[in-house]
This record gives structure tokens, sequence and C-alpha cells, in this order.
């Protein structure tokens, strides 16, 4: 529907066809990029998109049924198992007795993702923890298209440029709205660590429902998390750092990470460094701040 | 026109039927007993008088005096004389209700109604949802099915579901943005319900912190200087003060606690108990294809797990009785899933859309309504020996806009449901809602029927309202070798009382209709909305 109001307008109008240029220009120069297998690095100027995306409306969105169904072979290809079609079936049964057999079960990977980037952004803090959790399968998640592909195309970028060193193999991104369907894509304790990093602030009192850190949420970080693994927080608003550390505090299945343990922990340095907002609050030389919070074991059930 | 029943509830030998917004009481021969009626003409007057009222409700708050809403007044009027009966866990509860603002009361315009009926194990409380204003109100059941009105408490959203714990304490309501609050069944005087509650739930969850109540001016009268600026703090303290006190009408005033939620609307709420650890869990299941199992009190925080495998949303699901382990869920896609809710494994797939298909080959999708099991009581000729081996549960199941109800079985030893038989309903009316009557000789099945469903062309007239029908609208059904057949059992409700029924005083449109009867379908996803 939008395209055709583009195109009545661009006879008349040159602001119209101005937008339409552009747009064209972008999509252009992705399906240029795709094609040409181009090892070029993409730029973010081709990928721009709103900040804000409602996580309440039906997105257009892609997800599995079942974790077992998520097809994870096409984003770490270098992961993939070799597997008997043997071995598959009788994993099929065990899963899901019933399943329809038209359904092809997706091949299996040799090891699980167990870190989540959640809203990655533009992949800065994905580009960098590859290299320093080499044995770990990383994924970013992200709601906007456009910052999606455009991770997505750097991340292929990347994986090209450094072949010979195999970088890069451990890190993918999804399109996906964590806040509804994060429990499709996991198993239950299948991540050891949950990244949020610079999340939409959502100032307004009325939006705080939207905030990705709430009392109900939490309680499905903790579903996903495996006992001592750790949510990451940071961000550079007082009021939702103060937010997310009240949230966290208030929930049972987790407890503050001492200050200690967080400056040891590397990935905290490259939280701090390395995402792309924070270097812009580096550069604004503006404060940031940190939380980091460990999954407790269950109690037992009274 | 007669509005139809489209609610049914039975409660030890009594049945309830919900018309619009109140509730109708009948015995196992289905005469009506008695009745409790939305308070039509209040909604009317409130409107004028609830100026004056919150005014003098300010005044008379502090002093702590009688109460000045009507509301209350008569609650407490009711209650008073019957307060002698005291077999209620909370004697005396009801008279001190917590306040509630002005606003409690939507537009007239508005149609209050019941959107789902649900009792107490014991059989003495009966809970109903209402939509539109978004209460739950509890009633005192007497067993004989005369009911009085312990309370009424506006959710802050709508509830689209409730489940009542085992223990008959704690209602658990499922609302349209996905939370799920507990509230007491009775409220007590003290708060002792909150207190045991929250304190079983080890740190309060309900009690969030508030971030936006940090905020304070960063000058204060030592800092401003100029009469303006001075003036301009004054002003900000003012705005402040007034946003506090805006917070704290906010939250409803009744104790009530956050227990879980789903980022989506959720559409149905179960307590199960888990025969592997005999304790129970609450089952959720949202428009996103979800079922989750989440430990009941005081660990809600605890997710144990979730049922996937739907392919559309979730509309409704069901615990079979004495299968405890077993649930049935149903809603946009073509089957109903069986489900092992303990292992999140999902055992059955049966096929609905095909048996609705030989009544209506034309149809597409369907939309599941309402999944009912019910165990028969075996009534035996011989020996009582023989018929174990093949007990079993019966399930009903309605979909929207089919004139028919799905009769499956459910034998004890197999985790798959059979097709037992189709029923067609008369004059090809929509079934609204289900019940099985355990009477003697042989079963009953009552069944709420759209009388007003006879020509789907009606919904296109939009401004006609609709013709009087003397098509009944509860209809009985009887079990003949073991098939179901239609009765001519004719069920006399009451008489209308001139001037009282909404539907007097402000004629529904046959559409107006429809849209608060038919709200499942328009749960499934269009997929319009790209970035």
């Amino acid at each position: 529907m939008g395209r055709s109001k583009h195109n009545k307008r661009e006879a008349t109008a040159d602001t119209a066809g101005d937008k339409k240029n552009k747009r064209q220009k972008r999509e252009d120069y992705r399906t240029a990029l795709r094609e040409n297998g181009s090892t070029e690095l993409p730029r973010k100027k081709h990928y721009r998109q709103r900040a804000h995306a409602n996580p309440f409306s039906d997105h257009k969105l892609i997800y599995p049924p079942h974790p077992e169904l998520m097809n994870w072979s096409s984003m770490y290809p270098h992961y993939v198992a070799e597997e008997g079609p043997a071995d598959q079936a009788q994993t099929d049964a065990e899963v899901l007795p019933d399943r329809d057999s038209e359904v092809l079960k997706p091949k299996k990977l040799t090891q699980d993702v167990e870190v989540a980037d959640i809203g990655c952004g533009f992949g800065g803090l994905l580009v960098a923890l590859a290299p320093a959790l080499p044995d770990k399968l990383i994924l970013g998640l992200e709601i906007r298209v456009s910052v999606t592909q455009f991770v997505e195309d750097r991340i292929k970028a990347l994986r090209a440029q450094n072949e010979e060193q195999k970088l890069y193999r451990n890190i993918a991104v999804l399109r996906a709205n964590t806040m509804k369907f994060m429990p499709n894509f996991f198993t239950k304790g299948q991540l050891s660590k949950i990244f949020i990093c610079f999340p939409d602030p959502h100032f307004k009192a009325r939006k705080h429902k939207q905030r990705i850190v709430s009392t109900t949420l939490n309680s499905e970080y903790a579903y996903v998390l495996q006992p001592s693994g750790i949510v990451y927080t940071i961000t550079d608003v007082p009021d939702l750092h103060e937010w997310m550390v009240g949230h966290f505090e208030a929930h049972p299945s987790f407890e503050r990470v001492s200050e200690e343990e967080q400056e040891a922990d590397p990935c905290v340095t490259i939280m701090r460094t390395e995402t792309e907002e924070g270097k812009k609050v580096e550069r604004n030389q503006g404060k940031k701040y940190v939380a980091l919070y460990r999954r407790l074991e269950d109690p037992p059930h009274e | 026109m007669s509005l139809p029943y489209h609610i049914l509830k039975v409660c030890g030998g009594v049945v309830f039927a919900a018309r619009a917004g109140s509730i109708y009481s009948f015995n196992s021969d289905l005469e009506y007993i008695s009745a409790w009626e939305y308070p039509v003409k209040q909604q009317q007057q409130t409107k004028g008088q609830e100026a004056s009222a919150t005014e003098q409700q300010k005044e008379s708050s502090a002093a702590d005096g009688p109460p000045t809403k009507r509301r209350k007044v008569e609650s407490s009027q009711e209650a008073a004389p019957s307060n002698g009966s005291g077999d209620a866990e909370g004697a005396g509860a009801p008279e001190t209700k917590p306040k509630k603002k002005g606003k409690s009361y939507t537009t007239p315009t508005d149609r209050a109604f019941v959107q789902g009926l649900y009792s107490t194990t014991d059989g003495r409380h009966l809970v109903a949802i209402t939509g539109s204003d978004k209460t739950i109100r509890v009633f005192e059941h007497d067993g004989a099915g005369n009911l009085r009105l312990l309370s009424e408490r506006q959710m802050p959203k709508r509830p689209c579901d409730i489940a009542i714990t085992p223990d008959n304490r704690t209602i658990l309501s499922a609302d349209k943005f996905g939370d799920v609050y507990g509230l007491p069944l009775i409220e007590s005087e003290d708060g002792q319900w909150s207190k045991e509650t929250s304190a079983a739930q080890q740190k309060s969850r309900s009690a969030t912190p508030a971030a936006s109540q940090a905020y304070k001016p960063q000058a204060n009268e030592f800092t401003v200087h100029t009469v303006r600026n001075r003036k301009a703090l004054e002003n900000q303290k003012l705005v402040l003060e007034q946003r506090a006190k805006e917070e704290k009408a906010e939250g409803p005033q009744f104790e009530h606690i956050l227990l879980l939620g789903h980022v989506s609307m959720l559409t149905a709420i179960a307590v199960g108990t888990s025969p592997k650890n005999n304790k129970p869990y609450i089952i959720t299941a949202d428009r996103d294809e979800h079922i989750r199992i989440t430990r009941s009190i005081p660990q809600t925080h605890v997710i144990e797990g979730f049922c996937l495998g739907h392919d559309e949303f979730i509309s409704t699901i069901c615990i079979p009785p004495l299968r405890p382990d077993l649930l049935i869920s149903g809603g946009g896609d073509d089957e109903l899933y069986v489900w092992n809710w303990v292992s999140n494994q999902r055992l059955s797939k049966t096929d609905l859309l095909k048996e609705a298909q030989k009544l209506a080959p034309e149809m597409a999708k369907l939309a599941v309504t309402r999944i009912f099991a019910t165990r028969p009581k075996q009534i035996n000729k011989k020996g009582d020996e023989n018929n174990k081996s093949d007990d079993h549960t019966l399930v009903f199941v309605i979909c929207e806009r089919i004139p028919a109800i799905f009769c499956f079985q459910l034998k004890d030893s197999e985790t798959t449901l059979q097709h037992a038989q189709t029923i067609p309903l008369p004059n090809g009316n929509n079934p609204l809602d289900v019940e099985y009557l355990h009477s003697s000789p042989s079963p009953r099945l009552l069944v709420a029927v759209d009388p007003n469903s006879i020509t789907t062309s009606s919904t296109e007239n939009t401004t006609e309202p609709a013709a009087t029908t003397t098509t009944p609208s509860l209809r009985v059904f009887s079990l003949e070798q073991g098939q179901w057949h239609p009765t001519e059992q004719v069920i006399k409700g009451p008489e209308p009382s001139t001037g009282s029924s909404p539907e007097e005083s402000n004629p529904i449109t046959v559409q107006e209709l429809q849209k608060i009867l038919y709200t499942t379908e328009s749960l499934r996803k269009t997929a319009t909305d790209f970035e």
C-alpha cells in the first residue's frame, strides 16, 4: 500500500521522490552486497531504522513453535553436526512423539547457543565477544528488521575477511521479539549468559511495561538461564539502572554479583567499551551503570 | 428481543446461567429458583450522583462515617441480616470493603456481559467476571441456588479468565495485558491474606520498586532567589504532590498481588495438581501459542516449563477430572491437543476441522471456544466391577459459529481423544456453552444456544434490532443408547421484571450482540504489520 502511494507522488513531489530513491538505494546496496559475496563491511547509513519498535504488536515474525524445531544450522554453518538419519529419527521421537512426519527436523549443532545478547543493535558487543568467548555460540537478538540485516551482513563480511583464522563463526543474529518468544528459541537452562546492553529506557511511566526488565519477564530470563548463569546489564540512564537493579533485586531467582567479581569479568570491560551505545556515551563523557545478576538454584518446591 | 443465556455453570445440584450481566439459578429439574441482577439502574444514576458522591466521600472519609456510595449501602444492608449464618471463613468481611473511586462504573453504553462463572470446589462461592467493567464479583451460595454478593473488585485490566486455587482461598485472575494477579476469595479485614501470601512469596513481588517516585526538584528555597523562579519551584512541588496522589489512586485499593506475566494477551488459566509431587501449578495460555507451567503460590517466580507446539492462538484449556496430568488445549488450530503438562510433552492431536467439515465442507478454519470435560457417573445395571475397564472421560467441544457440539471420549488407559458423536443443534443455532447434569436415570446435557444465529444474513442487517424469537435459549439433550438427542423440555426462565432489565431500556442490536458473544476468532493474527 505504502509503495503505490510513493509511486504516485514521485512524479509530482520531489521530496517523496527522494525518499523513494533513498529507500531504493538502500535496497540496491544491500542486494548488491549480498549477491557479490563482497567481503566489504556493510555501512550503517544503508540500514537506518527508527530506534523503537513496539514489542506488543504482532510483527510479522518468524519463530519456531518449539526450540527443537529451530533451524540453527544456517546461522552457525561451521557447527553443524554430522548425523545419520537414524539418529535423527530417534531424537525426534524423544521430543515430540507424534510430530508430523512431514515436518523435517532441522539439523543439529555440535553445541547449543549459550550466550544471548538481547537487543544487540548493530552488533558491536557480538563482534567483540566472538574472540573473547571462542568456544561458545553467541546469538544476538534484535527486533528491528534493517538493523538485524546490517548485523547479518556484518557477520558475513567478518567471516569472509577472517576465513583463515576461522574467526566470527560462533556469532549470529536473529530477528526476534524476546519479550514474547524467548522460550520458543531456548530450552530451560540453555543459556549461561544474557546481555542486556543499553536497552530502550522508555521514560514515560505508561511505557514502563515495555521495558525489557520487569518482575514478570525476569522469571523468563531465569527460565532460560542455567543456575549460576549471569545477566549483564548496562545503561547510561540512572533511572533505568535503578529500575533494573530494583527489579532483579526483588526477584527471588537472582542475586547481585559482587563489584569485585563484576570488575574481574572480562565481559564487563567489553560491554563497557565495545557496544555502539557504550562508545557514544564515552564520546559524550557520560556515565555508565553496570549491574550483574546471578541466577540462583530454584528453591525446593514447598 | 430476548438475550440468550451464554454461560452455564453447574454447582452442586444447581445450574447457574448468565444472561447479559445477570445470573439466574435453576434446580436440577431446571426450574427457575432465583436471580442476581446486574445493577443497571444504579449504573445510570451513578453518573449524575458521581460528582456529589465523591465530594461527600472526601469529607466523610476522614470521619470514618457510614459509606456514602449507593453501592456500598446496598451491599451492607444486604449483608447485615444474613450475617448470622457464619459459614463463610471470613465472616463479617463484606462490610469493610475497600473504598473505590467514583469511576468504578463505565459508561452506560458498555454492555455488561458475564464473561465467566466459576465455583469453588466446596460449592459455597460463585465467582463471576464481567468484561466491560473489568470486575470480579464473589457471591456466597447457600447451596440452594440463592446468591449473595460479597464483593466486587475492579481489576486494572480486563480479566480474561480466572481460576481458584485448590484451597479455595485465592482467585487467580489472568488479564488481557498478560498478567496474573492473585486476590483473596474472601477479603479479610486486617489484610491477613496479603501478609501470608507476600510473606510466603519471600519478598513481596507486587511491591515492585517505583522509579518515578524518586524524582525531586534539584533546586530548593535556598538556591532560588528571584520571585519568578520561586513561584516556578512552588508550582513544581504542587504538581509533584498532585501526581503522587494520582499515583496512589491508580492501583486497586484491595489486596492483590502480581504473580506472573506473559507479554501477550492471556486467554486461559487453570490450576493443576501434579500427580508426581502432589503440588499445585498454575497453567496459563496466551494468544502467542504458549502454554506456561508455573509453580503455584508462593513460588510463582519459578517457571517449570512450556507446552509448545500450537501454531495458532490458544483460547481454552482443560484438565480432565481424574486425569490430573493431562491437559486438553484448543484455539485457532485445526486440532485439539492433548498434553502431559507435567512433563511438557504433547501426547496426541485430534483433528477437529475434519469433523466440522462433515457438517460444512467449505469450512477452512475454526476457533475453539469451549472444552468441557466431565466424568460420567457409572450407573450400573448388573455389577459395578465389569464397567471399570472402560471408564472414560467425556469431552465436549464448542467452536465459534458452528451449530454443533463435538463429543469425544477419553479412555482411562489412553491419551487420545476418540470422536464419539457430533451433536447438531436444532434450527442451526450456535452453541455458546455446555454443561453436564449428572441426573438419574440418565445424564442430560444442557446447552446454551444463541437463538439469533438462525440466519447468517442477519449479521448484515446492522441497525435492525433482533426479532423476538420463540426459540429457547437453553436446550436439554438426553442420552439414549449412547447417543445424545435433543429433548423438547422447555425451561421457564424468570418473568422479565418491567423496566429493570437492560435490554428493555436500551435494546441491543444483533450485530452488537454478535460482537460480544463471538470474540474468539478475532484472536487470530493477521500479518499486516511489517516493520
